[in-house]
């Protein structure tokens, strides 16, 4: 061993060879090296959830810079990258994600374009939202400006999958939603698209709740137009469903009692409440024009047109908007007909047969009050009296055979009398007009059947 | 310390550094020509010992701290090539001339 400290005093030259050795070993080693500790440090932070994340290595130095989701998730990353064999030093440059305070998050619609913004939870959460906006919104660009931020409501996930849902609904229009509070503003894509987003929103997870709907839907359109030459009423536009077209249609049947119903309504839902309580008295009114247009959108009912004789045309304009459910409107521009030349009172007995052969002035159930359905009739009969001024007229009422002799006969009477009443507070002279009840004495047909017996029961104007 | 599971990297050097120690502490043995005074050796120690101290301190950042710990290591193999080496020769020389 004595030999060891003599001979070492003669190793210095392999020195030179040496340091040429290690610094070979330097330059083909180190790149190597390095890529192989930056692909098993990224391999150990494979399941690490993390945003931003860099790693970058120097010799055995790793800097590893990221974002992480919570505290003890930063604290694990740091470690594992730390565990990767052949690490020195682990330069941490690892911070949370910043926290969202309001927690906001929002789904933008223009037209062709969705832009998703503000801030998800989670890297996965983002992704599963932008694969939802993609797959739901078929074809349409969706453009992702989502930030990741900690402080997501519970079950931000499913209420935002809800919303994101409703924006396919839109046209445009914006859904935002804050901590556990969703905001709309927007148009509806469709009719209806309103009622269904507002439906949809009472799915939201427990917690959440809608602070502002401002969504609006293309109007709900209801036209009648009212045409005295081809003497047809045209009935376009939009009806709840089968059974309230059906009821309309039967109802305008009823009302326009010359006219042929051209039906050409279609159903869709997104109807304003009380649709069918504002339109049918709207048709009503609409039957009382020579000519006229009824425009319902929405809750605005417009009606536009010639009334037969001037007090017709103060009872619509006065009496439509009163029959209307809560919220509705109505607007009126009726002018007058002018009136057309006297005629004498052969040819006035003539007119009342003529158009009391159509239709027959109906009365509720045995009972003297005039239907609704009939004063589209009366007021064509107001107006035949007025181009006779000079005639006496006797409204003679009667009735079928059922029932009681002096009831139908009291019945008759009460019924002219409702006619006779409806013609003066029209502005006729009470001194023209007798009413007189028959009741069943003056049957026109048989009484033994239905229909014999509806033709039976009948309001006749004979000009004296 | 895990500098082990690298050794795949420049094992070649490693290996290259122990035969040139081998080789250089065969022929230190029969070697004429001037050795190193005792007080450059000391200086040689206490610089090794810095670079050591330097090198478990991880004191030198990034790639220089990596070169410094494959040098000190390139080192170490070549001493102890150096050491065994010459032993080895000692001891063939001891026997082949037993006589002296």
């Amino acid at each position: 061993m004595h030999g060891l400290f003599r001979w070492s005093s003669k190793w210095w030259p392999g020195l030179i060879p040496l340091v040429v050795f290690w610094a070979f070993a330097a330059w083909t080693s180190t790149a190597p090296l390095e890529a192989d500790l930056a692909a098993r440090s990224n391999a150990a932070l494979k399941d690490t959830v993390l945003d931003k994340k860099r790693i970058a290595v120097a010799g055995r130095d790793v800097s590893f810079a990221a974002e992480a989701f919570s505290e003890d998730g930063r604290q694990n990353a740091v470690g594992s990258v730390e565990a990767v064999p052949g690490v020195r030093l682990v330069n941490d440059e690892t911070r949370l994600v910043p926290e969202a305070k309001p927690f906001v998050w929002s789904a933008e619609r223009d037209v062709v374009k969705v832009t998703l913004g503000g801030s998800a939870p989670l890297p996965a959460s983002k992704g599963r939202l932008l694969e939802a906006a993609r797959a739901g919104l078929g074809g349409i660009e969706v453009a992702d400006q989502m930030n990741l931020s900690r402080g997501a409501p519970p079950r931000f996930d499913s209420a935002a999958l809800l919303l994101l849902d409703q924006i396919g609904k839109l046209k445009d229009g914006k859904i935002t939603l804050s901590d556990t509070k969703v905001s709309l503003a927007g148009m509806a894509r469709d009719l209806g698209g309103r009622e269904a987003i507002a439906a949809a929103l009472r799915n939201l997870p427990e917690g959440y709740s809608v602070a502002a709907n401002d969504i609006k839907a293309p109007p709900y359109v209801f036209q009648a137009y009212k045409d005295p030459v081809a003497v047809t009423v045209t009935l376009t536009g939009y009806v709840p469903d089968n059974n309230a077209h059906a009821a309309l249609v039967a109802a305008a049947g009823r009302k326009f009692f010359s006219e042929k119903v051209v039906d050409n309504l279609k159903a869709s839902v997104g109807a304003p409440a009380g649709f069918a309580n504002a339109v049918v008295p709207a048709l009503g009114a609409l039957s009382r024009l020579s000519t006229g247009t009824l425009v319902v959108s929405d809750r605005e009912v417009k009606l536009s047109g010639d009334a037969l004789y001037e007090a017709a045309a103060g009872q619509i304009r006065a009496g439509l908007g009163k029959d209307f459910p809560q919220g509705w409107q109505f607007k009126a521009e009726i002018s007058v007909k002018p009136q057309a030349a006297p005629v004498d009172a052969t040819v006035c007995q003539q007119l009342f047969a003529d158009l009391l052969a159509k239709a027959r002035i109906r009365f509720e159930s045995g009972r003297g009050d005039i239907s609704q359905d009939s004063l589209g009739l009366l007021d064509r009969l107001i107006e035949t009296a007025l181009r006779c001024p000079t005639a006496n007229i006797e409204i003679a009422g009667h009735t079928d055979a059922d029932g009681d002799q002096s009831f139908n006969q009291a019945l008759s009477e009460k019924r002219a009398q409702a006619v006779a009443e409806y013609l003066v507070r029209a502005g006729l002279p009470a001194d023209r007009f007798t009413a007189a009840g028959y009741g069943s004495t003056q049957p026109l047909t048989s009484n033994d059947t239905d229909e014999g017996k509806a033709q039976n029961r009948r309001i006749d104007f004979v000009v004296k | 310390m895990t500098m082990a599971n690298l050794a795949t990297f420049f094992w070649g050097w490693l290996l290259a550094s122990f035969l040139l120690g081998l080789a250089m502490g065969w022929v230190a043995v029969v070697h004429r020509g001037p050795g190193v005074s005792k007080l450059v050796a000391r200086c040689l120690a206490v610089l090794i010992a810095g670079l050591v101290a330097a090198a478990l301190a991880r004191v030198a950042p990034g790639r220089a701290g990596y070169w410094l710990d494959l040098g000190l290591i390139m080192f170490g193999l070549y001493l102890v090539g150096c050491a065994i080496g010459s032993w080895l020769r000692d001891r063939v020389l001891s026997r082949g001339t037993p006589a002296r």
